[in-house]
Parts: structure tokens; sequence; C-alpha cells
């Protein structure tokens, strides 16, 4: 049993070793956590269902030396994210930015959360009135 | 009847959209280049056929230029190979290679044993022009008029009928 547990948290601590994104961290840890943190909002382009930090595509492997190289370098996130954007444009992104185009995506699911409650409270008002005039219970004693 | 009246209009009105989006879908690309109508990044690489010596983008300038991103990793694009070596067979643009993220051998054994379709081949074996030009992937194409602007991008295999219907089409527009 207990030989089993040491196996398992060896497998465990060996994890690492899969890790996709194999270059060592940056001297800096605020450089360090700001490049996660970077690469984990972008897109992989080459397969669009995961993000750079995820994925084994080339794609990403080249993203993630450009942000590191450039986070390295002293540029801010803005200016990083603005990079590639002028290149790959904005769906690299996977957070859409607040513009006119994209104010619906943002704006989308307020809208239907107020549809919502709109529809609820005039279904519950409706439910009251009809209430209030019932008569089937009247019609039931009427019957029998 | 009334208490459907909204649902249904709801329910047609996304019927329309899905029906637009879906067939809007195949001709426009998942992902559209930011880069057409602007400037193409200029480079500085080395040249894979004449080792040592560099290719300068800024010679091609006044020209129009095909500027296909390959490798020999790449399995379509052995599949566009042909119509490549027709394009510049016909002499209306300089096709220019930029060999993508491999190995020089492999790519002059490639291009010795399929046929050469380029004037000329720039090596960007770490990827870092191709950023410039946001590539994803390979195969893709690049057309650039003679001032030097992303005309149109290509994000699959070079067909005849795409050169005859497109790309073309673009060049031969614009002369008039």
């Amino acid at each position: 049993m207990r030989r089993a547990g040491v196996a398992v948290l060896l497998a465990l601590a060996a994890l690492p070793l899969f890790a996709i994104d194999a270059a060592p961290p940056l001297p800096d840890p605020v450089q360090q956590q700001r490049y996660q943190a970077l690469i984990h909002e972008l897109r992989c382009l080459k397969c669009q269902g995961e993000t750079v930090a995820d994925t084994q595509a080339m794609f990403g492997e080249d993203i993630r030396r450009q942000v590191r190289e450039m986070v390295q370098s002293g540029k801010s996130d803005g200016e990083v994210r603005e990079y590639l954007v002028d290149r790959y444009g904005e769906i690299i992104l996977l957070r859409p930015r607040w513009s006119a185009g994209n104010a619906w995506l943002w704006l989308a699911p307020a809208v239907f959360l107020l549809g919502g409650f709109w529809v609820g409270w005039r279904i519950l008002r409706q439910r009251r009135v009809l209430l209030a005039t019932d008569t089937s219970e009247v019609d039931e004693v009427r019957r029998t | 009847m009334n208490r459907f009246a909204i649902p249904l209009a709801l329910f047609a009105a996304l019927v329309v959209v899905f029906a637009v989006a879906l067939k809007r879908a195949p001709e426009k690309q998942f992902v559209r280049s930011a880069l057409i109508g602007k400037p193409a990044a200029e480079f500085t690489l080395p040249d894979l056929m004449n080792p040592g010596a560099n290719i300068d983008s800024r010679a091609f300038k006044g020209r129009w230029v095909l500027l296909n991103v390959w490798g020999t990793w790449c399995f379509e694009c052995r599949a566009e190979n042909p119509e490549l070596l027709a394009i510049q067979r016909e002499g209306k643009v300089v096709v220019v290679g930029l060999n993508y993220k491999d190995e020089d051998e492999a790519a002059r054994k490639w291009l010795t044993d399929l046929g050469n379709p380029f004037d000329a081949v720039a090596v960007d074996r770490e990827g870092r022009v191709a950023i410039d030009y946001g590539v994803y992937g390979a195969p893709e194409t690049f057309l650039i008029n003679p001032q030097g602007i992303i005309v149109h991008k290509v994000v699959s295999v070079i067909t005849p009928d795409l050169w005859q219907k497109t790309l073309l089409p673009l060049i031969e527009g614009a002369a008039k």
C-alpha cells in the first residue's frame, strides 16, 4: 500500500517533464508572471481551441518565444498585445477588446439577463392576476 | 396564437443569422489577415540557394511578388509545387519562397527533386520574419504589389483555379 503511494507520488512529481512550455522561467519573477498571464490570454491560431500557453503547435512555440523576449526587453503588456494584434488581428486575443464592433459581445449577456428578468416578472404578474380571478374551485363546488 | 408570436419571431431571426453565417463561412477564412493593405515587412535573410549570401526583400520593390511560406515538413506545399512552377514560368510575378522552420539541406533536396519554382528562397529558420507576416502555418502565400503593399493572403494550397480567378485578376485589375 505504502509502496503504491510512493509510486503515485513519484509519477506525479514527474509531471513537469510533460510541460509544454519547455523554456526556463525568466529570471525576474514579476516578468515571469506577466509572461504566464499573457500567453494564457492568447489564442493559438493553428489549433484554435487552445491558448498559446497550452499548445504544442510550432506556432505556440514561436509566439511564446516572442512574448518572452518582449517582456524581458521591458515591453508593457499592452505593447505585446498591440504587436501581436497588428500582425495576427484581434482574433489572437482570447478576450475581445472593448470597441464599437465588439460592444454587443460584452453587452449581450446583460441584455439577455435583463430580458429573462422581464419575462419572468411578466409571467409572475400574469399568474397573480389569474389566481385572483380563478373560478375553478367555485366551478368544482358547483359541479358536485 | 399571440403568446407564440414573439418566440417564433426570435427563432426565425436566429435561423436567418445562422443561415447567413454558414453561407459566408467558407469564403471568409477563420483568420483574416490583419495585414491586407499594409506594407509588407522588410527582411534580410540568408539565401537558401547561395550559402553565405543574403536576400533583401527591398530588391523586389517595383514588381509584383508572390511570397510563398513553405517547408519540407508541410504536405500541402508539395501539392502546390506544380502550380507555383507554372506561375513562375508565366513570369507575371516574382515568386519568392520563405523557407519556414526547416533545414537547409532538406529544403535544397526538395527543390532539386520537385523543381524549384522560386526566383529566390529566403531562410527563416526560427520563424521570426513569419511572425511579421502573421504566419501561423504553411503553406501561406502573400501577393504583394509593386509598392510593397500586401494585397491578398492565401491560407491554403495555390491551385490553378485560385491563380486564374483570384490572384491574376488582382494583378491585372491594378494594371488598368
